[in-house]
């Protein structure tokens, strides 16, 4: 590990100006990522600000359902929230299905949305990447792109982003709450994430010194049917090969709104938003929803060893919308 | 606990000791063979002061680490190592030129330097050594190291290697025999092959009623021990080491340290330190030599220790297979022939691969009675990672295709798959396709039959099931409209011990004396303790032989003979042998005391419960009394009947001292939609001979059966162009406590008859029929042909 | 620094690169637990940072100032073995042992977390009474045990749950 200074900061805006300072800072929370990553020598911060003292750390119900996530509220603590649970069921299972009990336990809100791709080229410092050494090249498509995307990708980088709790937050058209040197603004996460395109090394809008102090999840009235289900290579403690958070509302038997996010399949939680629009004003069954995920992957570039993920993921977002909403298949 | 005195001098003296260093084991259990009292180290485990070879620590010392090679086949035209050797910190830099003796290890075969010379023939072969005063100085002064690489093609593909047509073959698609444009380079002088195993029995030309064919692949599976490599190498100041470190046989890397370092056994001590799992990885050497070289080169204790991703460069895997079956049989189901092509990617350099093709090639059709057999078992070098021992060596692989072979059979006479297994089942009299006639029980009938009766577990039925028992669990599976139930079984055999003509033997030293008025006794074996409880069954062993409590365990090191190794579920035929036949010469001379005090006839005296006592149960005086001042230690070497080398044209030959059965039925919910898998329960049942400790028996059971399953739905290390791309427990999964199902258990005990107490090799069978069993389940519920291993979502769902 | 560790308050002087499973093991002889993966991949380093289970080998040690750390060397009390530990041993819920301290600190994590009422990922909307075999399963696989006792781990665990 490259030796770095530790800083722990008293306050956000001491924070925020420590970051913004140093060239290379890094924040540090739960540290479950960016400790491993500095190990691996992948991170290689001069500073390391420490804002697992700022407190941020509440989460805060209000009246209509909406959230708001204090960025430092551990996984666990979140996942178990009674609120969570029953206003937005995809939340808790997309964190409960992540990882494991200790890494929950430590692991952040905030945190959990920057995770870096676990592609095992960007691992391994002594391969090229070019998110980790810009224009060092990609091994991926001609090598190991079993785990890569499918969506989103570009000839640059095919990473996939590794978070659950993200993917259920892009169904909830959550936003991020963000405190900069010029001030405070919100993100969507759309916002918040940036495709590779030519540049890779650049995974979010985040400036130097931004820090996210809160994710806010406004009220989704039928996010109480919503689910996560997630497909692995082993029953837990495992990164997603494929997943989908969804919400539905069928009222009157057509689909009145619907939200779709898949993960594992692309840079970024991957909102589906072509599938969303082809089913609203559907009946709910299951020929539909295959159709509107099919419409949504129809634009995927898959690889011979992840073609697998076009036909799985469309399993699964057809299982879980079924399930949400009883359609038969 | 009393204190006992010490029952040996140390060869040498040592006058430093590490912390971490084992002491005796000892506690206040009782039980004896038969019974299964707490272990000796239990009480250490669960407090975490039972410390393993990473824990050990001297002030003084440096620690050691790995240059190891990024390029799979290369020559190495220069190491420069000026600018690491100038890094402050830094206290030595070592390459092959520094290796003081021969430059050369290996188990079976002296084919790996210990630092690469002039090749390197797969990615992570050392190359250099560094010792520094902190790892951290240590591992960045290696990356100063320069090293000039002239960078060849690798050869990957076994076939290829041998120049035989590969095999162009796709996941569960027939092979396409594609013949080489070229012939591969040779990765060591004399060849790619390590070893062509040939069996030739009867007329593989007779004719059958119906015929199967099929492929099948096994990935490279790793031991995935959770204590990484680890060790302390210690100066003695005139020219020799103690060497404190976690492995499976001290006395063959004694040997091999003595050849690299040009040392005497005498001047080089091997301590068994904690041992953080084996299955066969630490069979040979890691850090052994290296560690020894920079201790003698500084002057200092040097420590070692891998970390989780040079762990998986630092010992060998299981060696990948492509097989080629083809079974005939009559209408009935009665075997006619089998034939088959068997290879097993053995790696850069030999380790086990001899042993593992012999294992494949000679059991490679299964317990099953065949007139007419033709195998031919390649074992063979590439720029793959080495390949060794692990678990089942040779056998794993085989099994996944002869009991896939099975059930394609039984489905193509329509026969029930139990009915055509037990109708070709082998019992004892049975003549394998070695020639060798089975003369112990051999109930591999009864062991399916029980299977079949064991009962299934409950069905899921719609409406009640609980959501938590689908694959992927409540929240994660299709909530059954997508799962599919398959119960499949597997039947297997294993050679016990070492076999084909190798003196395979184990030494014990029995030490006994009179402390505070009870006897107490001293058990010295080298062998290793790696977890599956040996020391409690020497500790069982003493009891029952010599009728005391207090039994002590010596820690193990090379004070006393060899052991044998901690590998092909030898150590309670072989060492428990050796403890046995110490204590019965304790025994002796214990009674040879006792008759200068007493006139009673002592030659059907036993010792029970502390005294010396008539047939009829008289006691006539206690162990103590007959004893007196007196330290009865007594040393005895236990060998197994001798086996022989095989024909090398037709493969007979009685090759194996003991078979151990066994055979699971896996019963597997599959979501043929989302590609989830659970495993609902793995039911074996295996013939033990006699349960020394039935709990200990039991948990071997349930851990081969957990890491058979392991390799049939999750572990593989990925190998591309002879690189490994998952080195990490995040990319190399292993079974959690959430994938391991319930495991209903009967242990039968058929008496071998040639072994000590009657008793059979336990660990390695149940880790060879529990993965064919749940891949069969897998097939049936899902029809597909699921021809490779692990099996993964996207074979279950699709492309 | 200061780092308090089962109680006790200890004085020392650390690099910001060090983790805590690294001080516990090299700078306080605290060996217990375990560095399996030293990636947070295995469980076997498992303790207690303010009485939640954390993998020490993903925290840096200068974040632990006037945290309260727990391990397995402080898990026995004077009356003998914690009744994790003591049914560990009665259930043969380990062979090698290697990844038994990180077991141990995690079930007694977990324990805690299950009082709490904490649901897991296979809990229904309704939290079980008692926990389950499948409530043990998935709240303990962040624990690997390759020797694969688990089956001994589970029952172990199911009998101190029925007990309290």
């Amino acid at each position: 590990m490259k030796p770095f200074r530790y800083a722990r900061p008293g306050g956000v805006a001491e924070a925020v100006r420590s970051g913004a300072e140093q060239p290379g800072s890094r924040f540090l929370a739960g540290g479950t990522n960016l400790v491993d990553l500095m190990k691996l020598g992948v991170e290689r911060p001069d500073l390391v600000v420490d804002v697992g003292g700022l407190g941020l750390d509440e989460i805060v119900v209000d009246s209509g359902g909406g959230l708001r996530i204090g960025a430092n509220v551990r996984n666990s603590d979140l996942a178990v929230h009674p609120a969570v649970r029953r206003e937005l069921p995809m939340l808790s299972q997309a964190l409960l299905s992540g990882a494991s009990g200790q890494l929950r336990n430590q692991a952040t809100a905030a945190g959990n949305l920057l995770q870096r791709t676990r592609c095992v080229y960007f691992q391994d410092v002594s391969k090229p990447c070019n998110k980790r050494e810009p224009g060092s090249g990609c091994p991926a498509r001609q090598g190991d792109h079993r785990n890569l995307a499918v969506l989103g990708g570009s000839a640059a980088c095919i990473a996939t982003h590794p978070s659950d709790f993200a993917v259920a937050l892009a169904a909830a058209d959550a936003e991020v709450a963000v405190t900069g040197p010029a001030g405070e603004r919100t993100l969507r996460l759309d916002e918040l994430y940036l495709l590779p395109g030519e540049h890779p090394e650049r995974e979010t809008s985040l400036a130097p010194g931004d820090l996210i102090t809160a994710i806010v999840v406004p009220p989704l009235p039928f996010g109480t049917t919503s689910a996560y289900r997630k497909v692995r290579d082993r029953a837990s403690y495992a990164f997603a090969v494929a997943s989908v958070a969804a919400a539905i509302d069928v009222t009157d038997g057509v689909v009145r709104d619907v939200r779709i996010a898949l993960g594992a399949v692309a840079p970024k939680p991957w909102r589906a938003h072509r599938a969303e629009d082809a089913l609203r004003g559907l009946e709910p069954t299951a020929s539909a929803f295959r159709a509107a995920v099919e419409a949504e992957l129809s634009v995927a570039e898959p690889l011979p060893d992840n073609a697998f993920k076009l036909p799985l993921t469309a399993n699964v977002v057809v299982s879980v919308l079924s399930d949400l909403t009883g359609a038969s298949r | 606990m009393t204190t006992p005195t010490q029952a040996t001098t140390p060869a040498a003296a040592r006058t430093r000791t590490p912390i971490g260093a084992p002491g005796r084991l000892e506690n206040d259990a009782k039980g004896g063979v038969g019974t299964s009292p707490q272990r000796p180290d239990g009480a250490l485990k669960v407090t975490g002061e039972f410390a393993y070879s990473s824990d050990l620590w001297m002030d003084n010392m440096l620690w050691g680490v790995t240059l190891r090679s990024p390029h799979p086949f290369a020559r190495i035209r220069a190491v420069d190592i000026a600018a690491a050797l100038a890094t402050p910190g830094v206290v030595a830099v070592l390459t092959a030129a520094d290796v003081p003796g021969r430059n050369v290890f290996g188990l079976e075969l002296s084919d790996q330097p210990v630092l690469a010379d002039d090749v390197v023939r797969y990615q992570g072969e050392a190359v250099a050594l560094v010792a520094a005063d902190h790892p951290e100085i240590a591992r960045q002064a290696a990356k100063k190291i320069r090293v000039d690489y002239q960078v060849w093609e690798p050869i990957t593909d076994a076939r290829a290697a041998l120049g035989h047509p590969t095999w162009n073959r796709l996941h569960d698609h027939p092979a396409e025999d594609v013949e080489l444009s070229r012939s591969a380079a040779a990765i060591h002088p004399k060849g790619n092959l390590v070893r062509h195993l040939k069996i030739r029995k009867g007329d593989p030309d007779e004719a059958a009623d119906v015929v199967v064919r099929g492929e099948y692949s096994v990935g490279m599976q790793d031991q995935a021990f959770l204590g990484p490599e680890s060790g302390l190498a210690v100066p003695d100041g005139e020219g020799g080491v103690d060497l404190y470190v976690a492995t499976q046989w001290l006395h063959v890397d004694q040997r091999q340290i003595c050849t690299a370092l040009g040392l005497t056994p005498d001047q080089v001590r091997l301590t068994l330190a904690g041992v953080g799992g084996a299955f066969g990885g630490r069979e040979d050497l890691s850090m052994h030599v290296h560690g020894c070289m920079l201790a003698l080169h500084t002057g200092k204790p040097v420590k070692m220790v891998y970390n989780r991703e040079e762990s998986f460069f630092g010992h060998v895997h299981r060696h990948p297979a492509e097989m080629r079956y083809e079974h005939g049989a009559t209408r009935d189901g009665t075997l006619v022939f089998v034939n088959c092509d068997i290879y097993f990617d053995g790696g850069a350099y030999a380790s086990s691969t001899p042993a593992v093709v012999g294992n494949g090639g000679t059991m490679g059709i299964g317990p099953y009675v065949v007139p007419n057999v033709r195998i031919d078992a390649y074992g063979v070098y590439t720029n793959n990672p080495p390949c060794g021992a692990m678990r089942g060596f040779g056998s794993v692989q085989t099994a996944f295709a002869y009991e896939a072979q099975m059930d394609l059979l039984a489905a193509e006479l329509g026969m029930d798959p139990i009915d055509l297994r037990v109708r070709n089942a082998m019992a004892e009299g049975s003549v394998t396709p070695h020639g060798q006639t089975i003369d112990s029980p051999a109930p591999v009938a009864e062991l399916l039959q029980r299977l079949r009766e064991m009962p299934l577990p409950a069905e899921p039925d719609g409406a009640d099931i609980d959501l938590r028992s689908l694959p992927g669990g409540v929240a994660n599976s299709t909530h059954g409209e997508g799962v599919k139930r398959g119960v499949g079984y597997a039947v297997t055999y294993k050679n016990v011990a070492f076999s084909e003509g190798f003196d395979d033997y184990s030494t014990a030293r029995v030490q006994i004396e009179a402390h505070q008025g009870n006897p107490l006794v001293v058990v010295h074996t080298a062998a290793a303790e790696v977890g599956q409880g040996l020391v409690t069954i020497e500790q069982q062993i003493c009891r029952t032989e010599l009728g005391v409590e207090n039994v002590i365990v010596h820690p193990k090191n090379t004070d006393v003979g060899s052991g044998g190794s901690t590998s092909a579920s030898r150590q309670t035929y072989m060492t428990g042998g050796a403890v046995k036949l110490a204590c019965e010469a304790v025994r002796d001379r214990i009674l040879t005391l006792a008759r200068d005090r007493t006139d009673a006839p002592l030659d059907d005296a036993a010792l029970v419960d502390g005294n010396i006592v008539t047939p009829s149960g008289a006691v006539l005086m206690s162990i103590a009394d007959a004893i007196g001042e007196a330290v009865i230690e007594e040393t005895r070497e236990h060998h197994h009947r001798p086996t022989e080398e095989i024909d090398p044209e037709t493969g007979q030959g009685f090759a194996h001292v003991q078979y151990s059965f066994s055979a699971h039925r896996a019963v597997v919910d599959v979501d043929t939609e989302l590609g989830l898998l659970k495993v609902v329960e793995l039911a074996c049942v295996q013939d033990v001979g006699k349960a020394l400790n039935a709990d200990a028996v039991v948990g071997q059971i349930q851990g081969g059966s957990a890491q058979g399953m392991g390799l049939a739905i999750m572990e593989e290390i990925v190998v591309k162009d002879g690189k490994i791309r998952n080195p990490s427990f995040t990319d190399y999964l292993i079974p959690t406590i959430l994938d391991t199902p319930p495991m209903p258990i009967q242990v039968l005990e058929y008496a071998d008859p040639h072994a000590p107490y009657g008793l059979r090799g336990v660990g390695e069978a149940p880790t060879i029929s529990s993965g064919p069993a749940v891949a069969a389940a897998i097939r049936q519920a899902t029809g597909l042909p699921l021809t490779r291993v692990p099996i993964r979502p996207e074979h279950i769902t699709g492309t | 620094m200061q780092l308090s560790v089962n109680g006790q308050s200890r004085d020392l002087e650390l690099d910001n690169r060090t983790t805590l499973l690294d001080a516990l093991r090299e700078h306080l002889g605290l060996i217990g637990s375990k560095k399996g993966c030293d990636h947070g991949q295995c469980g076997a380093c498992t303790v207690l940072l303010d009485g939640r289970r954390t993998n020490a080998c993903l925290v840096l040690a200068v974040t632990c100032a006037g945290r309260e750390v727990a391990t397995i060397e402080g898990l026995a009390g004077p009356d003998g073995l914690h009744p994790v530990q003591q049914a560990f041993v009665e259930h043969d819920g380990f062979q090698c042992g290697y990844c038994t301290p990180g077991q141990i600190m995690s079930a007694v994590g977990m324990l805690e977390e299950f009082e709490r009422g904490w649901p897991s990922a296979v809990t229904g909307e309704v939290q079980p009474a008692g926990l389950t075999a499948p409530e043990i399963r998935e709240r303990m696989s962040g624990n690997l045990c390759r020797c694969g006792a688990y089956v001994g781990i589970l029952a172990a665990l199911t009998d101190v749950a029925s007990r309290s």
